[in-house]
């Protein structure tokens, strides 16, 4: 294993669904002989891509896991991330982000830059993750890369440059000229691995020097000693490409790519692109937090002399056994080292260490500063830092957002039961955003998440790789209840029935807070209610926030201020108190104006102009609020508020409109209340649901 | 505070009338101002003025993604809730928020009838029925006669009323004729109804109505507070000191 770091890099591979990403992926690691044939995407060949491991991945021509695998190219050591296109599964590629120092940007030289392309890109500028951008499917009918140029500039705002100029398009691609060396590039062979460089073909000369031209003034900008050499007429090819490094890694310029991973164009000069273009561990400055110092944020240095910090980015439970995929930002990772779980504070001994590759592994002895590998047998969450004993620092936290769907899942038998209970066990620790938990009132298994694909990938998996068949039910809306006004209480629970009595009286008021889900004060003074009895009390008003009265929702954002009440000597327990905050709380809520808060989502469609109307109608008829359209040249773009509710099966409604000629994305935006019609309607379906329950 | 309070407190009422609306269906206003001066947070204001009033805006940028221009009103609005100290902003925010449609547009792109067309897309289906509408970046070349023209049907046909924002350079200021309009703008003058120019002043931009506006207030007060970018009239900062 190799440990010149400024021969690593860490890339990932980002675009919109059905980009070509896993195929790009696919030639990447044919080229660099590290699998030995080529194999589709869809699995027509009924093996898949190797980096969809996953069959399910197989059969849908997604890649769901961002399955972590390297390779050698040119003497260097590349360490692919690969990562979901889908919007659902944007914490996956969240996460990726986190651990990568560059990345390759694929785009459709037919779509160009699609929504998805948008979301994946301002991720990356919240990373600062340096790219350089590939063209693909230029064999493609309508194949226009000029425009797609165009776009990266336009709608990623981007300087973007082309390194390459293409020779042919459509059925008629042959190859690429390359504006750095001046010179044809073909792919030969059955699979394109022999690469013939030529002289650039006659008719294209003219385009050609007028292209170099550009690259050199946009890379001149960044470099005074090429804008010398330009000036003498004396341009190297070192000079223009450490102009371009110096750019790419500042995210100043993003050189653009083209070719067509399908038919093996174009791959091996974006690898060459890889090793010269992007930035190697030590170009990028990672930090972490201090723990002991207020999170004050510490440099990370990529010395392997230095005490370990690493950041498990992924969990994979495979026919290996627990895999926690890890980046180690600093020191040496050895066999044997004892590391801190900084989260648990629980001492790790360093067992097994490997390198995958895609669903193969090879063992190594250790991971130094700036690699990445995975680790066996350890217990840990994804997003845990490990650190070497002696210091305390923590890589920054990621935001989750909360789960916005849910979807009750029974078992079909005792051995899916218990093979159900084992998925979700592994499914929450791997993924934040998917959260299990039994209903205790119907007794099924609920699972949420972050949209309806979210959900179904998981329920899939748990039937192809856990055996666990399950029945699904209707995807339930993460409804909640708020008060809207300030309302007081003043209850006293009394009971004298025999034996023991119960005796508590609380008073106070409660009021809309946006602060946090649930506040409580204690402004109790004289000891009207004994200090004893004051954390009953807010036991008993937290209990009654799971269950909303009015509808049985979760209630948040709520204050709760105790500043009277009452005790009795004898009478007064734990178990009182609970009753009179549960009653207080009852009594209080039915004054505050409750109401019921849905989740709206962001929704962003891209359509061709002559949709523009129907598209706007149907998320009209959502009661969305459409908040702007945007024109995009041929295409438009729509932007819209829309609650989740209304959303379900709009792929199918959208695809009918345009002929599928749109997309759309969908993110968690915020809540709100939900208008008094549909209050109705959400009543009248849970009084039903409860009489089929009962 | 109350909705109707904050209007009435809003300053831009010195350069209207009783009523709401500072121009008559069809009318067309501007403001004028060099770049960076404030040309559109006063639209933005103008809008919100409108929006308050339950009058629906179509806020059309040429260039700036919807998201930037959702921005302006986010940020312009939060200026306003804390000036006048409103304790319900989000319940008022959701209020006025479908009254509001931005649709941006390729400077290149941008035609009369292509807007006509989307606009015939909003109000067929009964999606959105502009009340006014705000131009934000219109570049007024020597050909802009005849679009204005264009847009002025457009205007009296939907009975709305239209703003632009028109761009002036520095050395204009020197070539205004005495009303203070840019000579550059003087060919299309007459078509607006009301111009309103915003004059940066040592410390201070003033607002300057230069066509047009209610002769009977006065306005010579009326400036926008550097911080925020909100109209304010001097003489009621005067009066309440």
């Amino acid at each position: 294993m190799k440990s010149d770091i400024l021969k690593v890099r860490n890339i990932g591979i980002s675009a919109h669904i059905d980009a070509g990403k896993t195929t790009l992926t696919e030639r990447i690691l044919f080229y660099t002989k590290r699998i030995h044939a080529i194999h589709d995407v869809k699995g027509k060949d009924g093996i898949g891509a190797t980096m969809d491991s996953m069959e399910l991945e197989k059969e849908r021509g997604i890649t769901i896991a961002s399955a972590a695998t390297y390779c050698e190219w040119r003497d260097h050591e590349i360490n692919i991330i690969d990562t979901p296109g889908h919007v659902d599964f944007t914490i996956e590629v969240e996460r990726s982000l986190r651990v990568l120092d560059g990345a390759i940007l694929v785009l459709c030289s037919v779509g160009g830059v699609q929504s998805q392309s948008i979301t994946v890109d301002q991720q990356m500028k919240r990373y600062k993750v340096p790219c350089i951008a590939f063209v693909n499917k230029c064999d493609r009918s309508g194949a226009n890369p000029t425009r797609v140029i165009a776009q990266i500039r336009e709608k990623l705002g981007h300087n973007a440059v082309a390194m390459q100029l293409p020779i042919g398009l459509e059925a008629d691609f042959q190859g690429v000229v390359d504006l750095v060396k001046m010179k044809a590039v073909y792919f030969d062979g059955e699979n394109g691995e022999a690469v013939r460089w030529e002289a650039i073909p006659e008719n294209l000369v003219g385009e050609a020097n007028r292209q170099r031209e550009i690259l050199i003034d946009s890379a001149a900008m960044f470099s005074d000693e090429l804008t010398e050499a330009a000036l003498e007429d004396s341009v190297t090819e070192e000079l223009l490409i450490a102009a371009i490094r110096k750019a790419t890694l500042t995210r100043e310029l993003t050189p653009v790519f083209l070719g067509s991973a399908y038919k093996n164009k174009g791959v091996q000069p974006l690898l060459d692109a890889v090793t010269d273009l992007l930035p190697c561990p030590a170009d990028v400055e990672n930090q972490a937090l201090d723990m002991d110092n207020q999170e004050t944020p510490v440099r990370l240095v990529p010395d392997t002399t230095r005490p370990v910090v690493a950041l498990a980015f992924k969990l994979e439970d495979g026919q290996y056994g627990q895999l926690t995929y890890i980046r180690v930002y600093q020191g040496n990772l050895t066999k044997g080292d004892t590391i801190i779980n900084v989260r648990t504070q629980k001492k790790v001994k360093v067992g097994r260490l490997a390198r995958m590759h895609a669903d193969q592994m090879e063992e190594i002895n250790r991971i130094p500063a700036g690699f990445i590998g995975a680790l066996f047998g350890i217990d840990c969450a994804s997003g845990d830092t490990f650190v070497s004993p002696g210091l305390s620092l923590t890589m920054t936290s990621m935001y989750v957002p909360k789960p916005v769907i849910s979807l009750a899942i029974v078992p079909e038998d005792h051995k899916a039961e218990i093979n159900m209970s084992k998925a979700l066990n592994r499914f929450t620790k791997e993924d934040p955003t998917f959260k299990a938990f039994v209903d205790e009132e119907t007794g099924e298994t609920i699972i949420s998440g972050m949209g309806e694909l979210h959900l179904d990938v998981y329920v899939e998996r748990m039937r192809r790789e856990y055996k666990a068949g399950v029945t699904t039910g209707m995807p339930r809306v993460a409804y909640r209840e708020t008060i809207t006004q300030m309302a007081e209480f003043n209850y006293t629970h009394k009971k004298q029935t025999g034996g023991a009595g119960q005796y508590g009286r609380v008073a106070g008021y409660m009021e809309p807070t946006s602060e946090e889900d649930f506040i409580f004060e204690n402004k109790v003074v004289g000891g009207s209610i004994p200090t004893q009895y004051i954390p009953a009390c807010e036991k008993g008003f937290r209990n009654c926030l799971a269950k909303g009265p009015k509808l049985e929702f979760p209630v948040t954002g709520i204050k709760i201020v105790i500043n009277d009440g009452a005790s009795h000597s004898v009478d007064s327990s734990d178990m009182a108190f609970q009753a009179a905050a549960r009653g207080a709380f009852l009594e209080g809520y039915a004054k505050a104006k409750p109401v019921i808060q849905e989740p709206i989502m962001k929704v962003v469609v891209e359509t061709p102009t002559e949709f523009q109307g129907p598209v706007m109608g149907s998320l009209n008829q959502r009661r969305g609020i459409i908040v702007g359209s945007q024109d995009e040249g041929v295409m438009c773009v729509i932007e819209a508020q829309i609650p989740l509710s209304e959303m379900f099966g709009y792929s199918t409604v959208l695809r009918s409109l345009t002929q599928g000629k749109a997309q759309f994305t969908m993110e968690f935006f915020n809540y709100k209340t939900v208008p008094a019609s549909i209050t109705e309607e959400i009543i009248r379906k849970a009084q039903e649901e409860k009489k089929h329950v009962a | 505070m109350l909705k109707k309070d904050l209007i009435l407190r809003n300053p831009l009422r010195l350069l209207g009338n009783e009523r709401e609306t500072i121009l008559s269906p069809g009318g067309f206003g501007a403001i004028l101002a060099r770049a960076g001066v404030g040309k559109t947070s006063l639209m933005v204001q103008l809008a919100l003025n409108s929006l308050l009033n339950s009058r629906n805006v179509l806020h059309i940028s040429m260039n700036d993604p919807v998201k930037k221009v959702s921005l302006w009103y986010d940020e312009v609005f939060r200026h306003i809730a804390e000036k006048y100290q409103l304790s319900q902003m989000d319940q008022l925010w959701e209020a006025i928020l479908p009254h509001r449609f931005i649709m941006t547009f390729k400077v290149e792109g941008f035609s009369v009838p292509k807007l006509e067309e989307r606009l015939t897309d909003l109000t067929e289906q009964s999606i959105f029925f502009p009340n006014m509408i705000i131009i934000d970046g219109l570049p007024f070349s020597e050909d802009a006669r005849d679009l204005l023209q264009d847009l002025k049907q457009l205007a009296l046909k939907h009975a709305l009323h239209v703003w632009f924002s028109v761009r002036t350079h520095r050395h204009e200021s020197a070539e205004s004729n005495s009303d203070g309009v840019p000579t550059s703008f003087q060919e299309v003058a007459d078509l607006f109804e009301v111009l309103i120019g915003l004059q940066p002043e040592g410390e201070e931009i003033h607002v300057r109505v230069l066509k047009g506006g209610n002769p009977d207030r006065d306005h010579r007060g009326l400036r926008l507070d550097p911080a925020t970018m909100l109209i304010m009239d001097v003489a009621d900062k005067a009066a309440a000191i």
